[in-house]
Order: C-alpha cells, then sequence, then structure tokens
C-alpha cells in the first residue's frame, strides 16, 4: 500500500476501520478455516483483535478460532488474571506455549543458561539468529531470549499442527519497523500467512474501540502502561491511565524494551552501578 | 538584499566527539609530538576548555549537547534511574530524551544529517538522514536507520563497542577490542562522509574513554607496560583526525568536543555507605543487592555517580520524609557530605541543591541534591561496598572541568559550556536557536 493511501486508511472514522479490519477477518476465516489461529497476548490491541473476531464469527455463524496465549516466561499476573477473565466470559479456545527446555533450567530472570545444555531445536534456532556465545542471562524479551521464547514455540506449533495463517494485532503507528506491513503477508520460516487487520488503527482508535464497545481490558493500563510485554523489561509511562495520556506526541513503547541485565552488564564494566 | 553577500553560502557542518578526552591531554600531546596534525589544527583554529553538565557522566552530558538545553529540560539526569512504585531499576534511553535533537532541527529546516556513535542515542528515532546508535546500544538493528545502513554495518563486522568487560579478564584482551573497534569505526566514519549527501555530520570516538578508564595509569608512567599502547592510540587517533581534517572543505566550521574531561583516580567513594553510616539510609538486608531492599524508613539515596535524592512521602511507593522536612534534610545532607574526609582530605568540593542547576518541566524527577568531587575522587552509587573509600581496577575518573572544545576559527572562548555547541552547530547551519538555551557567543554581532 502506499503512503498516501495508508494515511487515508488510518484517518477514516471508527465504524468504517472497524468495518474494513471485519471485513478482512471475515475473508481469512473463509480462506483458512480452522487452520487459522489468533496470537493474543492478553494486551489491548490483540483483545481488540479478539473481539473483532467474536463479533464477525458471531454474524457469519461460525466458530471463533483458536487463540495462542505464549508465555514467555515472566507474565504479569494481572494479565493472566485478564486472559481467564475473558476466556470465561467469551468462552476462548486457548492454547498455551512455552519454551519448557529453557524455562526448565531457570529459576529467575538473569539466570544464566549454557546453549550447551538447551535441546538441539534451541541450539539450531540459536545458530540460525547468529547468537555465537556459550551462556547469556536468561531475559524473555533480550534479543536470543525473544527469539527462543516466543518466536520458536510458535514456529513449532506452526510445523506441527499444519497451521496456514496466524492472525496478529500490529498496528502501522505503534513503531518504524511496522510502517512497511501489509494486511496479508507471507511468511517463510515456517511457510503461513500473517493476517494483520488492525493495520491501520491507531493507538487512540483502540482505546475509542475498547470503551464504546465495553471491551475488557487488562488492569495494568489503568495503572498508567500503555504497552505490555515481559514484566521484567516492562514499565510505566506514567501514573495516569494510558487512554488520558498524550497518545498522539509521546511515544508509546517507551516503557518497553528495558533489557535491564544487558544494559547493567555493559555499565557494570565502565564502573556504575 | 545588502549585507547579505556577507553569509557564508556553505551551511554545513562537521562535528567530532571524543569522549571523555580533557583540553589538557591534548595540549600535553600536541606539545609532546605525540599529535602533530591536531597541533596544525590549533594553529589554524581555537583549541580550549570546557565545562560540562552536572552530573558529569557521558548520557547527560552528550543529552545536553545534542539538545542545547539543560537536564531539566532534556530529562536525562544519569544512566539508570529508580522507579518510584517498587525501587527496581529504568534505564532511560534515546526515546526517553524529551526535546528534540541538532539534527531533528536541522530536519526540520529541511538539512540532512549522518549521526555515528553519540551515546544516548538508542534505539534510533527516524530523522532526516542516518543515525548509527551509541552507548548503551545493545542490538545493531535497532541501532541503525535506515534499514540499508544496518545491512552495510554488518557486511564490515561493525562494533558498537568495545567489550570493557575484558578488561577484568586480560588487559591485552581489551586492548586488543579498542584497536578493533576503533579501526571499525574509522572505517564507518569514512565511508559515510565520502558517500553520502549531508549538511550535518556529527560522528564520535567512544574507544577514548574506555582506555582511559583502565588505562589512565600507564599515561604518566613509561614504566607501564601500557604506556606505549596509551601513545601509539592516541597516534592512531591524531593521523585520522588529519586525514579526516584533509577532507573537509576549508569554508565547512569543524568541531571537535568532548563531553568530560578525565583525572586518576585515587580513591572511590562510596557515597551509599556513607548514607548508611550516617543512618540516612537503611536496607532491610545486611548484603543489599537491588533498591528493592531498601528500609522504608531510609530518609536518602544515592544513584550513580552523585545524584543525591530524598526519599520524600507520596513520591515513593513507601516514601518516609514529610514534605516540611525537606529544606532541614537537604542542609544536613549538605553540611554531612562535604564534611567527608578521607586520608586528611577533602572529598567534595560543592554539593548543588536541584534548583541551583536544573529548571524545566522535567525539573521534578531531578536528583534532590548533586556532589561534585575535587579531582582524584570518584563518586559511586554502588549498594554493595561497606567502607567509604576503596579502590578497583578502573585508574580513571571523569572530571567536570577540563572537557574540549575546538573550531577550526579563531575565537574567544568566553567560558564554553557544552550547552552551547549544539546551538553554535545549529547557528553555523543557519537555523537560529529558538528557545534552547546554549549561547552561540563568538557567532553574536
Amino acid at each position: 500500500m502506499t503512503e498516501k493511501g495508508k494515511k487515508e486508511m488510518s484517518s477514516r472514522g471508527l465504524e468504517e476501520k472497524i468495518n474494513f479490519s471485519k471485513n478482512i477477518i471475515r475473508e481469512a476465516i473463509e480462506r483458512f478455516n480452522d487452520r487459522l489461529v489468533i496470537a493474543w497476548t492478553g494486551g489491548k490491541d490483540s483483545t481488540t483483535m479478539l473481539w473483532l473476531y467474536k463479533t464477525t464469527c458471531a454474524e457469519s455463524g461460525k466458530p471463533l478460532p483458536r487463540c495462542l496465549f505464549i508465555n514467555e516466561g515472566d507474565v504479569f499476573p494481572e494479565i493472566l488474571e485478564h486472559v481467564d477473565a475473558v476466556k470465561k466470559m467469551w468462552e476462548v479456545q486457548i492454547i498455551e506455549l512455552k519454551n519448557d527446555d529453557v524455562l526448565n533450567k531457570i529459576k529467575q530472570i538473569g539466570d544464566i543458561v549454557k546453549v550447551d545444555d538447551l535441546n538441539e531445536r534451541n541450539k539450531r534456532e540459536l545458530e540460525h539468529i547468529g547468537f555465537k556465545e556459550k551462556e547469556f542471562a536468561f531475559e524473555p524479551e533480550s534479543f536470543e531470549g525473544n527469539h527462543l521464547m516466543k518466536t520458536v514455540p510458535m514456529k513449532l506449533f506452526i510445523e506441527d499442527n499444519r497451521i496456514e495463517a496466524v492472525s496478529t494485532a500490529i498496528r502501522w503507528d505503534e513503531q518504524e519497523a511496522r510502517k512497511e506491513e501489509v494486511y496479508l503477508s507471507e511468511r517463510n520460516n515456517p511457510p503461513h500467512t500473517r493476517v494483520q487487520p488492525l493495520l491501520h488503527f491507531r493507538e487512540r482508535d483502540i482505546w475509542n474501540t475498547i470503551h464504546k464497545y465495553k471491551i475488557p481490558c487488562c488492569s495494568l493500563y489503568e495503572l498508567g502502561y500503555r504497552s505490555l510485554g515481559a514484566r521484567c523489561s516492562t514499565h510505566k509511562n506514567s501514573d495516569i491511565p494510558a487512554w488520558k495520556q498524550d497518545l498522539e506526541n509521546t511515544p508509546e513503547r517507551v516503557g518497553r524494551g528495558q533489557h535491564k541485565e544487558k544494559i547493567m552488564e555493559q555499565l557494570r564494566s565502565l564502573g556504575y552501578m | 538584499m545588502k549585507g547579505h553577500h556577507k553569509l557564508r553560502v556553505w551551511k554545513k557542518v562537521v562535528v567530532l566527539g571524543l569522549d571523555g578526552v580533557p583540553c589538557s591531554l591534548l595540549n600535553s600531546f600536541i606539545d609532546e609530538g605525540v599529535m602533530p596534525n591536531f597541533a596544525r589544527l590549533k594553529e589554524e583554529g581555537t583549541l580550549c576548555s570546557m565545562t560540562v553538565s552536572i552530573p558529569e557522566v557521558s548520557s547527560t552530558s552528550w543529552s545536553t549537547f545534542m539538545t542545547g538545553v539543560n537536564p531539566g529540560r532534556h530529562g536525562i539526569y544519569g544512566f539508570m534511574e529508580l522507579q518510584k512504585e517498587n525501587y527496581s531499576w529504568r534505564f532511560p534511553n534515546f526515546n526517553d530524551l524529551k526535546s528534540k535533537t541538532i539534527w531533528e532541527i536541522a530536519g526540520d529546516h529541511g538539512k540532512r544529517s549522518i549521526v555515528l556513535n553519540i551515546p544516548s542515542t538508542y534505539p534510533v528515532r527516524p530523522l532526516n538522514g542516518m543515525l548509527v546508535s551509541g552507548f548503551v546500544a545493545l542490538d545493531l538493528k535497532k541501532a541503525s536507520f535506515p534499514e540499508k545502513l544496518y545491512q552495510y554495518l554488518s557486511n564490515i563486522g561493525y562494533r558498537l563497542d568495545v567489550d570493557a568487560k575484558k578488561a577484568s579478564k586480560s588487559i591485552d584482551e581489551f586492548t586488543d577490542d579498542i584497536m578493533q573497534t576503533f579501526r571499525k569505526r574509522k572505517e564507518a566514519i569514512n565511508y559515510l562522509y565520502e558517500s553520502e549527501e549531508w549538511d550535518l555530520f556529527i560522528a564520535c570516538i567512544t574507544e577514548t574513554d574506555r582506555l582511559h578508564h583502565y588505562l589512565w595509569n600507564a599515561l604518566d608512567d613509561s614504566f607501564n607496560p601500557y604506556h606505549d599502547f596509551f601513545l601509539n592510540f592516541y597516534r592512531e587517533l591524531d593521523e585520522f583526525i588529519g586525514t579526516f581534517y584533509s577532507k573537509i572543505d576549508l569554508s565547512i566550521p569543524f568541531i571537535i568536543l568532548s563531553d568530560h574531561g578525565f583525572t586518576g583516580i585515587k580513591k572511590e567513594i562510596y557515597l551509599n555507605a556513607f548514607l548508611r553510616e550516617k543512618g540516612y539510609l537503611r536496607f532491610t538486608k545486611e548484603h543489599p543487592a537491588t533498591f528493592e531492599d531498601i528500609d522504608h524508613s531510609s530518609r536518602a539515596f544515592i544513584l550513580d555517580p552523585s545524584r543525591i535524592y530524598i526519599h520524600l512521602k507520596g513520591k515513593y511507593a513507601h516514601g518516609y520524609v514529610d514534605e516540611d522536612l525537606y529544606e532541614i534534610l537537604r542542609s544536613a545532607l549538605r553540611e554531612d557530605l562535604l564534611s567527608i574526609n578521607v586520608n586528611g582530605e577533602k572529598v567534595i568540593k560543592e554539593v548543588y541543591f536541584k534548583e541551583d542547576l536544573y529548571s524545566g518541566n522535567f525539573f521534578d524527577d531531578a536528583p534532590d541534591l548533586v556532589a561534585l568531587p575535587y579531582d582524584g575522587y570518584d563518586l559511586k552509587g554502588s549498594i554493595t561496598k561497606n567502607d567509604l573509600a576503596g579502590n578497583s581496577n578502573l585508574t580513571g575518573g571523569h572530571t567536570r572541568e577540563n572537557a574540549t572544545f575546538y573550531i577550526n576559527q579563531k575565537i574567544n572562548c568566553d567560558n564554553i559550556n557544552i550547552i552551547d555547541v549544539g546551538v553554535i552547530v545549529l547557528r553555523l547551519l543557519g537555523i537560529t536557536k529558538g528557545n534552547l538555551e546554549g549561547r552561540p557567543f563568538f557567532l553574536d554581532s
């Protein structure tokens, strides 16, 4: 899509955006049926996406696709509570994925994992991303941690269950790297289609949808979190509820990606901390 | 258009950062013949000593340079902060910088910038031009804008930083790493300088700071096995500066600056140990690992290097100090800190209150007091030390004075501070300073 087209899409009214997303969802379900799964993190975007699926399915009399919930090893208890509540309310079928091989080797964030102790698949995956060290400090959202804890379980699930499509709730305005994304995006390793029906939603649209349709949302947002990741690497952006913050002029993901162990290691080597 | 013919046609500027290089060191190396190229630069321009931000750490200083405003406005007071709700660490990064950078302002005026390795620019923020992040940068991909720059950097085996952890294992490995990183840095700088279009070119060498931290003791000691390495590193740096300067058109202003000075460490001073001894700070464990172990009855604590925070009620989850005791406590802390004495020598030269140093929208986040030491005493915020003073394998520490400013023009250096430099750069690009605080003093007519 051209830059102009994207701008035009993003500037439409809320109902128009919702309908556009529902059309994408309807087509995706038509095409992939039960070979489509929804990636649900419990965050505001993917919960809004799940609501869109639920509404679309109810309208067309189709069953709600299964949801993948990836436990990367440090989930906020508030997210688990929220996921559990929504699961019961909307009768969602959830498949929880995690990398047990890594999780069995650690007790807490920062524990050292020796690459030699990992199973062959995990070793191969580390090699694949060019990780050459003999060990690493466990952090779910570091470069290698993110790959092992999120990407690998997802890959395995897709391979083992002949999944053809995974729906994710990424948005164009979320971060620079997502600006080039398209609604249906073909992936190679393993081969599958990414369905991305929320690309044109702005952060503000998500909150407007949640409030207008009373979609349940995780309690952390009210405390000031704007974007949720692993507990150890996510912090509040402010002390006021996410939707009351200056969404248009302050970055959404400031509270994310605090790879504390790695940063501390570098700071310590120069005499800090 | 009367009088306009006097304006420069070329509105381009080149800036080279030399992290942690003191002006006095450059002057000695010029006098001793170690830096013949810099000697020529000095003859053709002006080299002068500069003061920097307080605290005198790279993140705060470079942020002040790149925004032209004080930390009260740009929001970066150091490399780490405590989260007020749970006392866990938070590490401000480029996304936390609250003011526009000079290259973003230049971009608003249609100017293209190349920015390489300025500390505290990770992860990248998009700009009109290209940027490679500097310390603390974790992942090359998130440290490069645009994507094609990442391809180039990974192809040449670019290194984001020296692995300073090596210094604890083997100094030889550490010095090797310094040279390899420095050579990749030079390669990237030269390549981008020649292959890209730009109006503003800013690059920074950080290997100098790493060298100084661990091998400052080798500088004046010709028997030290790394004395020659120190000098040879500076010879290579001088050669690089000479060659780089020769590529710059004579009409283009060329600025060199550092973010703080350096000096030998007599003793490291562990200020939190001092606060514990005086009863200001308590932990729930005998050997605390993090500030999450802080006792709620604590009245003050210190974050690196010398930022003192009052444990105020209402500000922190378990704050202890009532608002109306704030001033009394600050005065008591100042007095106590000024009294610190090691082997008969005073350690602290000055203790500032936050309002002495900072103003702006992010004033509330500022440390309540900041201490500045006499040269030779390196202030630390460690909580694992029990003694007031000690030594580590670091032999050099930062100074607030004696940083470097150079420009290839004859000017009068009028008490220059790092906050002035970004504004000078903008003025040389033909952009007025707006509401920035730095003074482009020698350009004011």
